[in-house]
């Protein structure tokens, strides 16, 4: 079972999860129109592109914008949970080598020690956003029992491979609900909201370009200031 | 009943129906009749079809109902934080769910629409700034609107300025003829005080030409006068069109995208005829962003950009005094504190937040900022058409006190607005709160401290 699931399934999953993304990601860039979106993408690509990358890369820095320092507690969960949450899958020794047996090569490892503490922040950012849609009312009318199962399904590997990795309760039990919730998440990902992996990438950076483009780009001595 | 005599699904194209409709006070019989009419579900799923792509889809669809976007709404903080104000619940429970059901809705849940779309959203697009998906609900209110046009669901008021820009290429009954007689007028009128003083009309090959907001000739063509004085003062090349002269919008307000287009081809072809070396649009934000940022996707152009360079009046004017064509009397700058708006349409839309502030550097000597400010101000309480909607008029001066509060907090007597819209909600907001405040565009205030040249004065004639 242990072998079918770290072996083919793997590969089916992380397949999936790739072609998946990356389909999602063309046909988001195909579905652009410069005249519905009012933003003349092409005569203009390279303001255009600076405007996007400048609108991601505030974004990805902590405190990088506006609306994360004016909401410290949750740009707190977001970082907490993200920086985890794409770091300890890619990095993690246990990957690498799971990695490394089904296709005979494998990205570097990080220490042990910083993917435990990595998981552990994860998770507590995951809690902080739990917290968050319980008890901000103006969060609790967005949310929906679809948000909530994005998140399990976000966190679950988290909790699960942290307990395996300790060895807390039944080993073979965590371990296999570990990669099972893994893949469950690699698997639905380019079908659900989770496909924000590569669609953030490309509605920040469409914004950054409208910005740049139509909104103002060539007359802000800087980008635009998010 | 499928369809009314006012509220249908047909624009108003000709006189005839507009004064119909103009008949119709307060437009009582028009939202009585509104009540009844059928929604045309295979025409708006054909429309969602057509003009719904990845990048609107995608906001819907991956908004992570986090909430970051509440704050950034005045509408949500002026109303004791009701969550029914948050821009990703208002957007989602409306366009959303019309996306979702493919057009497939209720008379009644078209008219829920319709308040939100216009009562609980400026299209300032500020919530824009604050989402970390980069989803801006203002872009996607607009696109609501379109489509609650094209189903003839869309406030009276609205129909009528739509229907204005149909009928008169202009937001207001000024036709041609008012128009050209008011420029002779203006002329005429300041021409002793300001001898040699001209509005010349339809000149070729001109270094600037003018373009305006209908009600500048319709109710104040005093702002005209100050305009022609300006350039005359700074000794300009100009000339302002007869026709395709109207640099405003409320068709955008309408979500009424074929009048768009109608309307700013009319400035386009004034351009195209005349030939300037660059235009210049007066102090209104809506303008700027109809006819200068939006205006040539409307048109097709794929520069995306007017015929030919169009910038603001705060652009020239800050050229002018930059450039010393206006120099401004020391004496005469202005003393006691003042504040600036900033107009959405122009500073977070179209970055000219350093170019009003140049402006006050040259005019001002104790200027204060409001907070927050520059791309980050709030609207001034009544952009997108909400000021000029009787039926939410309880709203929008509830919407007014997010400016109001701004405006306290910088301790100042004196709101510069150069924003027909901000200028407005301004206006009323001392009307309604009485907090003693005055408020000016920035024509008369810098025709008052200019140095007027000896050879622009009037000469005695014993001399």
């Amino acid at each position: 079972m242990i072998g079918f699931l770290t072996g083919p399934m793997m590969l089916i999953s992380l397949a999936i999860f790739f072609v998946g993304l990356a389909f999602r990601a063309v046909m988001y860039v195909r579905g652009l129109n410069w005249q519905l979106e009012r933003v003349a993408y092409k005569p203009h690509l390279a303001l255009g592109m600076k405007g996007a990358l400048h609108s991601i890369r505030r974004w990805l820095i902590p405190g990088g914008t506006y609306s994360w320092r004016a909401q410290p507690f949750m740009a707190a969960a977001f970082f907490l949970f993200h920086i985890g949450g794409v770091l300890v899958p890619l990095f993690l020794l246990g990957h690498q080598v799971l990695l490394k047996q089904a296709l005979g090569f494998g990205l570097p490892a990080m220490p042990s020690i910083v993917a435990d503490v990595l998981t552990v922040l994860a998770i507590i950012g995951g809690v902080m956003l739990a917290l968050r849609r319980i008890a901000l009312t103006e969060v609790r009318i967005l949310t929906t029992v679809y948000d909530w199962f994005i998140l399990a399904v976000s966190v679950a590997p988290f909790v699960s491979g942290l307990i395996a990795r300790m060895h807390w309760g039944n080993y073979d039990f965590w371990i296999t609900a570990h990669i099972l919730t893994g893949e469950l998440l690699l698997i639905i990902a380019p079908f659900t909201k989770l496909s924000h992996i590569v669609l953030f990438f490309m509605s920040r950076g469409q914004l950054g370009m409208d910005y740049s483009i139509k909104r103002g780009g060539m007359k802000r001595t800087f980008a635009f200031p998010w | 009943m499928p369809e009314g005599t006012f509220c249908n699904k047909q624009p108003v194209n000709t006189e005839e129906d507009l004064k119909a409709l103009l008949g119709d006070k307060g437009g009582a019989q028009y939202y009585e009749e509104m009540k009844h009419l059928d929604v045309d579900v295979p025409a708006l799923a054909a429309t969602l079809e057509k003009t719904c792509k990845s990048r609107t889809r995608t906001w819907l669809e991956i908004c992570a109902h986090c909430g970051m976007c509440a704050d950034s709404c005045f509408l949500y903080r002026v109303s004791d934080r009701d969550p029914k104000q948050v821009p990703a619940y208002k957007i989602q429970s409306t366009l959303g769910e019309i996306v979702k059901k493919k057009g497939n809705v209720t008379n009644e849940f078209m008219r829920h629409c319709v308040d939100v779309a216009w009562s609980q959203c400026t299209c300032c697009n500020r919530c824009g700034m604050y989402c970390p998906h980069g989803i801006d609900m203002g872009v996607m209110f607009s696109y609501l609107r379109g489509l609650l046009y094209s189903q003839g669901f869309v406030p009276w008021e609205m129909k009528i300025g739509s229907g204005m820009h149909r009928v008169y290429n202009a937001q207001m009954d000024v036709t041609e003829e008012d128009w050209v007689d008011t420029c002779e007028w203006m002329a005429d009128e300041y021409g002793e005080e300001w001898p040699g003083l001209e509005i010349p009309v339809d000149k070729e090959d001109a270094d600037i030409m003018y373009t305006l907001n209908a009600r500048e000739p319709k109710h104040y063509p005093e702002d005209l006068a100050e305009a022609a004085i300006l350039f005359h003062l700074a000794g300009e090349n100009w000339t302002v069109p007869s026709q395709g002269w109207e640099q405003t919008s409320l068709a955008m307000f309408a979500g009424d995208w074929a009048a768009c287009k109608q309307q700013v081809e009319t400035v386009y072809a004034a351009i195209e005829r005349l030939r300037p070396k660059r235009v210049v649009g007066t102090e209104c934000g809506h303008a700027h962003r109809a006819t200068v940022i939006e205006g040539p996707y409307w048109a097709g152009r794929p520069d995306g950009l007017p015929p030919a360079p169009y910038i603001h009046y705060v652009e020239w004017l800050a050229e002018a005094l930059r450039t010393g064509k206006i120099k401004i009397d020391p004496a005469k700058k202005i003393k006691e504190p003042c504040t600036l708006q900033d107009s959405c349409n122009y500073v977070r839309n179209h970055g000219l937040a350093n170019i009003t502030r140049e402006i006050m550097s040259y005019i001002a000597e104790d200027f204060r900022e409001m907070a927050p400010n520059r791309e980050h101000n709030y609207c001034c309480g009544g952009g997108g058409g909400f000021n000029g909607i009787g039926k939410y008029r309880h709203q929008r001066n509830e919407a007014l006190k997010t400016k109001r509060d701004q405006i306290l907090a910088t301790g100042c007597k004196l709101v510069i607005a150069p924003c027909h819209n901000c200028w407005d909600a301004i206006r009323d907001l001392e009307e309604e709160y009485e907090i003693g405040i005055r408020w000016s565009f920035l024509k008369p205030l810098v025709m008052k401290m200019a140095i007027i040249p000896d050879h622009l004065k009037p000469q005695d004639d014993d001399e």
